[in-house]
């Protein structure tokens, strides 16, 4: 069947306890989700995003308004609500509101279990979202015993084992550090890449400016904005108005070009892009290899004198069970990019599926200026 | 009220007990049939008068435990049997003091208006309940060290108990570890803003903390049968990883201990004399 939007809120509103003297915390959106596009939902604390996401898996059943999932409106009858459920995963901000078991593959069993799946698929399942969020070594691990950052790996485990077609993740790196944050997003770009529609909620402006292909801005219950990042953010009263600040990277690029008198487009959304175009052009750069998962033992003595780059949860097992060197642990596409720019021969291995997005994202780079040469 | 309170809530403990069960070498055993083993050793502990029987359930309880903890009997639970202990010893001490009054008496005292009179038989007494009750939580302390609550729910299930019972048991396993938690972090806070200053505010800070931990468990519940729904749930709790069920053989064992504590009871009736060792009557 032909739909617009993989998801869609048409005039949704929604009042907590009474319809007549309750508070709306959405009031008439309307907004329509993309299938296969990277999106986020930002807007200050209070914005009604959670809210919204508990519309699109049907926990939460609107006041007014109608949802539609792949263009057919939702239907509140149970065995389409856990059709729907299944389909549409959403991983809530705070772990332990969503670990109900007593252990780890307890946990991440309990969706697949839900489905009256086989026994085996249940066990595959386990295995695999495990091994994505890097949490394999503690599958029999009380889940009391896990911090919150293992917590939460085991949370996005319980989702992804639903292996669902649309993953909504409910402010994914609130209160993770920034290495795991990083990791979380990694797998988060490995899931958009194995065909599952993200959506994430966040109000951090520099991850929705770096991440996001589209963004939806919400404010007191309402939409105010739908579209691509760049416009937003160039709209200074609204970016105030929603309770948020300028991206980083948007900020210092508005900064130097204003001062450079030259137009900010195009906008660069990372480091490495930003530099890409600020690079003078006598300036040296280094090479950028790029590498599927290595099968050699001793890759170590090959990239001796280089700077080495990770990027994949499959890559980063690899180089942990064989215990080999990593200079650039975590965002290591934008690392070892910036490592070259900055006039050292780099090697980023990745997982296989990864090689041409990465390939990508480097040649990208010359659209903002000028870009590490890439060697075989 | 000291300044430096400490919770007392116990989160810790709580935490390093369900460790401990997790890292059982008897994790594996059939919880039921670890239950019925206790069970059948408790009523064999009490059915006879023989202290032999008592030190035979002791020699049981520490064996299980050393095996459950690997040999490594920890601190906590030192600190916790040795608790146990002391509470008995005061105990005891009381009834050995309360002899009956027609039987000689080996020794007597008067203390303020209370007459201070021990017989050879309370004394007997005094030292049978003891090793009986130390014996009884060290085969406790066996099992408890050993099988997880969830293994515990799943045992009770086993037994047909409904499953809306062995749920609750398993979500207020998991909920209280949360709520505990909670309590720690509002304890220290209210602590560090000077809470605890004083007998009358202190009270008042505990009873603003207990109503904090009370409204943070209605929102807990409401925020998890949210995430419930999220994750399909249909009305009860599936079971991946179930733990063995306990079989003929269990049942066997347990009789055949039961059996031998029980005659090892009824024949070393009176064999050991306490009162004969510590007095010489």
């Amino acid at each position: 069947m032909d739909f617009k939007y993989i998801l869609e809120a048409r005039d949704v509103t929604y009042v907590y306890g009474r319809k007549d003297g309750g508070n709306a915390s959405l009031k008439n959106v309307s907004i329509g989700i993309r299938e296969g596009v990277k999106t986020v939902i930002l807007g200050a604390n209070g914005a009604g995003k959670s809210t919204l996401f508990y519309h699109f898996n049907g926990v939460f059943k609107p006041t007014a308004g109608e949802l539609f999932y792949r263009g057919i409106p939702m239907s509140y009858q149970k065995e389409h609500l856990y059709q729907l459920r299944e389909d549409v995963a959403v991983v809530v901000q705070n772990p332990d509101e969503q670990i109900f078991s007593s252990t780890v593959e307890e946990d991440v069993a309990f969706g697949p279990m839900n489905l009256n799946l086989h026994p085996d698929i249940v066990e595959g399942r386990i295995r695999d979202s495990l091994f994505k969020v890097g949490m394999e070594d503690y599958r029999y691990r009380p889940t009391t015993q896990l911090s919150y950052g293992q917590k939460k790996r085991v949370a996005i485990a319980g989702a992804l084992a639903m292996e669902p077609k649309v993953l909504i993740l409910d402010e994914p790196t609130a209160g993770l550090d920034p290495q795991m944050s990083q990791e979380v997003m990694e797998l988060v770009d490995q899931m958009c890449l194995a065909g599952t529609t993200v959506i994430i909620s966040t109000h951090d402006v520099d991850l929705a400016y770096a991440w996001a292909e589209e963004i939806h801005v919400m404010r007191h219950g309402h939409l105010v904005y739908s579209g691509v990042p760049e416009d937003f953010f160039n709209d200074r009263d609204s970016v105030a108005l929603a309770g948020l600040t300028l991206p980083h990277t948007f900020s210092v690029n508005r900064s130097l070009e204003g001062i450079r008198g030259l137009p900010e487009a195009p906008y660069p959304k990372t480091n490495s892009q930003l530099l890409a175009k600020l690079s003078p052009p006598e300036a040296v750069f280094g090479t950028l290899c790029i590498r599927a998962l290595p099968e050699s033992e001793d890759v170590d003595r090959e990239d001796e004198g280089l700077r080495v780059g990770i990027y994949g949860f499959r890559t980063r097992r690899a180089f942990k069970d064989r215990g080999l060197r990593a200079d650039i642990y975590f965002n290591a596409v934008e690392g070892c990019c910036l490592s070259a720019m900055q006039g050292r021969d780099t090697v980023l291995y990745c997982d296989p599926e990864l090689v041409d997005v990465v390939r990508r994202r480097v040649a990208d780079l010359s659209r903002f200026g000028r870009a590490p040469e890439v060697v075989p | 009220m000291a300044m430096g309170l400490s919770s007392g809530s116990g989160a810790s403990e709580h935490i390093q007990m369900d460790a401990l069960a997790y890292s059982s070498r008897m994790l594996n055993w059939a919880p039921l049939g670890k239950l019925l083993l206790v069970i059948v050793v408790l009523i064999a502990n009490v059915m006879t008068d023989s202290v032999v029987t008592a030190f035979a359930v002791l020699a049981i309880g520490l064996v299980l435990m050393a095996y459950s903890t690997n040999m490594r009997i920890p601190f906590m639970l030192a600190v916790a049997i040795g608790e146990a202990i002391l509470i008995l010893i005061v105990a005891c001490g009381i009834i050995s003091i309360n002899g009956d009054p027609s039987e000689p008496c080996i020794w007597r005292a008067d203390f303020l208006w209370l007459d201070l009179y021990m017989t050879a038989d309370s004394f007997n007494q005094a030292w049978l309940v003891m090793i009986r009750a130390v014996a009884g939580i060290t085969v406790m302390m066996a099992f408890a060290t050993s099988t997880p609550i969830p293994h515990l729910a799943q045992a009770l299930r086993q037994i047909r108990i409904p499953d809306e019972i062995c749920e609750i048991v398993v979500l207020i396993y998991r909920y209280a570890f949360l709520l505990l938690e909670r309590m720690d972090t509002m304890w220290s806070a209210a602590n560090s803003r000077l809470g605890f200053t004083g007998f009358k505010r202190s009270m008042r800070t505990i009873a603003s903390i207990a109503v904090g931990i009370f409204t943070s468990s209605m929102n807990l519940a409401d925020k998890a049968q949210v995430s419930l729904d999220c994750r399909g749930y249909r009305g009860y709790f599936p079971i991946w990883n179930r733990p063995r069920k306990a079989g003929v053989g269990w049942v066997a064992a347990a009789a055949a201990v039961f059996v031998l504590l029980f005659v090892l009871g009824t024949y070393t009736e009176g064999v050991i004399d306490f009162a004969g060792l510590a007095f010489g009557v």
